[in-house]
């Protein structure tokens, strides 16, 4: 049976470099880097002080229905983003059949201020504050809730909260429910805020950098927390074509896969990781030869850049030589659940474009980091096929493949 | 073209029994696990009732697994996975052999350890906060702890959509084994009992008050109903291609013919949009399934005694078949069992399995009077004896989210 092909047809992202795809786009090639102090808590009792905060952000050009003191900051974020991909994908909502018009989102955290203002409230004796918005702003499954309200989406509204790999999550599952003709346009992608949650608990870890984010580098020394949110429209090929929209890439498959080892650390030899860009490539149809761009996970930890260049190497050999692997974390610290989802819109534009994001802050190679990062420098490349590389706490990986169209027409 | 999907085993924690067969005894013998808090203090609140699990310990289950990295959430969602597991036949050699994926739907994992990790930072300081707390902190936490207990190397998955996560949880594994991607899957929902969730229940009005005409507890589809109770427990099944379940000659429960979900835009305050989204999730479930209002033996309802939810849904339910609800045999289980959120569609789904094996739907517990005009005849407090061909198991959101899955016997 033939099956139904799925198309990127908008991107809608709000980041710590830029909102909006033309701005992150530019930024993202001229390797613009989004971290700094960080200003939304005090962190003078950490000794890690910079994050990657989206800054500027005015919620209000975004909502038509719902109201900005109603809605955590991941809502909004997710919002926005919602709204500027349908925008970008000009798709004009009094077109479509709602109750066949869904949203797929990942998260980390959810709502995590939310948590954490109960808890401000809890320890200064005063949770009689806390009022009946608390159910309506805090649980995970409102950042999806919320992007269907604002736009009125009566179909399918999932959250996926797989951690720092949901946004590849939540695209491989809307991928899916467009497959399956469960619904005629998806939003997918992923949302989180900066939070002190997060913040204490990577610090905690040692895991933060304490000056700037440099996968891959010999002497990197950490990931730097971010937030924002990224959302794609995914449609089948036929209903693009139909209405003429431009399709910036495929998206051809994806693999998902669980250590089953370790909460926080990944396993030794990138056990997972492999299996699940493995299953992507063989449920794509793609040869390893054909993959020309992959978008690292590369968080700038010491472990994680190690591993996955380890799971790349293992799994396509030689080749792992030539294909040219950059981590935009490095500009945009790791903004958690809507990391991947911000990288797959960033490897939909580098299939669409042709040109590669660099890896900034690569000063010194890592002999044990001997692949080709792309460093400090975007590249004009053709990029026929992308593989999104998202991994998680709980051991969830999560690859997905982005295919340049024509090259199936 | 897709694979059929078959349910070969079921693992259930609940505050009415540790097994499929120990839960139906409870439901049928119209036990009530409604009772004062005992976790934490309700001091303050409004309601002072729950549906928790007592004496909870995970080591009855998982014997001497070293259990210090999990919390709450995780116990009961490990705890359930290794009687699923067992039930089913997936040993510890098969599971090195072959991938089982686990998909969890959760409405909160964990807020009380995020909460209280969060707590610790700001009262003692962030370097006093536990990195290994952190890691129970993501709402995936569960999955991912109980994959790492029990070596489920596949597919690995977290659903949130409020009340319907483990329902919604069902039908994506559904999906995911449809297409061919996996094979074996454990999939349903968990929520644990915590302060932190409850005192959001309890503000946002959603909790069943005391009522000297109506007892202490929540009363799906009465007309004296004011709320709903929370409950906890976990609950999964385990889920797997017909084909290959039936090369490796397992016991088969039950298929799962269909799904369909909905979203209401209003969250449940307008009645209309609310009935229309219940009505198309039902409706989805019964086309995906090839079959029809007529062919439905039973439905067992999502109604937990909120006021305009059960109205709702009953309307939505008659909508979504056609009017065709008057000869319904209808079991509503959060009577007794209280609203256990992630849980809490598994959990009807395991009863259902029940019902399917032992004939007996129960009865829903403390209904007296009937709210006017549901068009559910068949609906009382009383157990009936039906025979279970084909059964529509809904889940509704307090704010919104719909799902609904059918569940066919396999001759």
């Amino acid at each position: 049976m033939k099956q139904r092909r799925v198309v990127v047809t908008g991107i809608g992202v709000v980041t710590p470099i830029g909102t909006g795809r033309e701005r992150f786009w530019t930024n993202l090639l001229e390797g613009r880097s989004g971290i700094g102090p960080v200003r939304s808590f005090d962190t003078s009792a950490y000794s890690v002080h910079r994050g990657a905060e989206v800054h500027g952000f005015a919620v209000e050009n975004y909502l038509s229905n719902l109201d900005a003191a109603h809605l955590g900051r991941a809502s909004q974020f997710a919002i926005a983003a919602a709204r500027l991909a349908l925008a970008d994908a000009n798709v004009e909502i009094a077109s479509l059949d709602l109750e066949r018009a869904g949203v797929s989102m990942g998260t980390t955290s959810g709502e995590p201020r939310e948590v954490e203002r109960f808890d401000d409230l809890f320890i200064g004796k005063k949770l009689e504050r806390v009022g009946p918005e608390f159910l309506g702003l805090y649980p995970s499954h409102v950042i999806a809730a919320h992007i269907a309200r604002e736009l009125r989406f009566a179909g399918i509204n999932i959250m996926i909260p797989t951690a720092c790999a949901a946004g590849n999550y939540a695209i491989a599952h809307a991928f899916d429910v467009l497959r399956a003709g469960r619904a005629d346009l998806m939003l997918a992608g992923g949302s989180d805020s900066f939070s002190r949650i997060t913040y204490t608990g990577f610090a905690q870890l040692g895991a933060i950098a304490p000056e700037v984010c440099q996968p891959f580098d010999r002497y990197r020394k950490g990931m730097i927390p971010g937030e924002g949110a990224g959302v794609i429209v995914l449609e089948p090929l036929s209903s693009a074509k139909h209405r003429g929209a431009r399709i910036y890439a495929e998206i051809a498959g994806y693999g998902l896969s669980c250590d089953a080892h370790h909460m926080t650390a990944a396993h030794p030899n990138g056990e997972g990781a492999v299996r699940a860009m493995k299953q992507a490539l063989e449920q794509s149809g793609t040869n390893p030869e054909e993959v020309s761009y992959i978008s690292a996970h590369g968080t700038g930890t010491a472990t994680n850049d190690r591993l996955e260049t380890i799971a790349v190497k293992q799994l396509f050999a030689g080749s792992a030589y030539r294909i040219p692997m950059s981590s935009i974390k490095s500009m945009l610290g790791h903004t958690m659940g809507a990391a991947s989802a911000i990288e797959a819109a960033a490897c939909a534009l580098a299939v669409y474009h042709d040109r590669i994001p660099p890896t900034i802050n690569l000063k010194e190679r890592d002999p044990e980091c001997d692949l080709d990062y792309v460093p400090n420098c975007a590249r004009e490349h053709e990029v026929r096929v992308a593989m999104n590389n998202a991994y998680a706490f709980g051991g969830n990986n999560a690859s997905l493949i982005l295919r340049k169209c024509e090259s199936l027409n | 073209m897709r694979n059929r999907v078959v349910i070969t085993g079921a693992g259930v924690i609940s505050s009415l029994g540790d097994s499929s067969s120990s839960l139906q005894l409870s439901l049928c013998s119209g036990r009530r696990a409604v009772k004062p808090v005992e976790l934490f203090s309700t001091a303050g609140l409004g309601c002072p009732l729950g549906g928790e699990i007592p004496s909870f310990d995970a080591k009855k289950y998982l014997g001497r697994r070293n259990l210090r990295p999990l919390d709450r959430t995780s116990r009961l969602v490990a705890s359930a996975a290794q009687m699923a597991l067992d039930d089913s036949g997936w040993s510890e050699s098969m599971r090195k052999q072959q991938e089982v994926g686990l998909v969890l739907g959760t409405m909160f994992c964990s807020v009380h350890t995020i909460s209280e990790f969060d707590r610790r930072a700001v009262e003692v300081g962030p370097g006093y906060a536990s990195p290994m707390d952190f890691s129970n902190t993501v709402i995936n936490a569960a999955a991912g702890q109980t994959a790492i207990l029990h070596n489920l190397r596949g597919i690995n998955s977290t659903i949130s959509t409020g009340i319907t996560s483990g329902l919604q949880a069902i039908a994506y594994a559904t999906e995911v084994i449809r297409s061919g991607r996996a094979r074996a899957i454990l999939a349903g929902g968990a929520d644990e009992m915590c302060f932190e969730s409850f005192y959001g229940f309890d503000r946002a009005g959603l909790l069943c008050r005391s009522d000297e005409s109506a007892g202490d507890f929540p009363i799906p589809f009465d007309k004296r109903r004011n709320g709903f109770a929370l409950g906890e427990g976990a609950a999964l099944l385990m889920i797997e291609d017909a084909h290959s379940a039936r090369e490796r000659g397992a016991r088969v429960l039950a298929e799962i013919t269909g799904h369909g979900c909905a979203y209401d835009c209003s969250h449940g305050e307008d009645e209309e949009s609310a009935v229309n989204a219940i009505a198309l999730s039902v409706r989805r479930a019964l086309n995906d399934a090839f079959t029809g209002p007529h062919e439905i033996d039973c439905l067992s309802a999502s109604a937990n005694g909120s006021y305009a939810g059960d109205r709702h849904e009953a309307k939505g339910i008659r909508t979504g078949l056609n009017g065709q609800t008057r000869k319904l045999p209808v079991t509503a289980i959060k009577s007794m069992l209280g609203e256990t959120l992630g849980a809490s569609g598994p959990m009807q789904t395991i009863a259902v399995l029940e019902t399917m094996r032992d004939g007996v739907l129960p009865g829903i517990n403390g209904l007296e009077q009937v709210e006017d005009d549901l068009a559910f005849d068949m609906i009382s407090s009383d157990n009936s004896e039906i025979d279970l061909e084909e059964a529509l198991i809904n889940s509704v959101g307090f704010d919104g989210h719909c799902c609904s899955l059918v569940l066919a016997k396999v001759q």
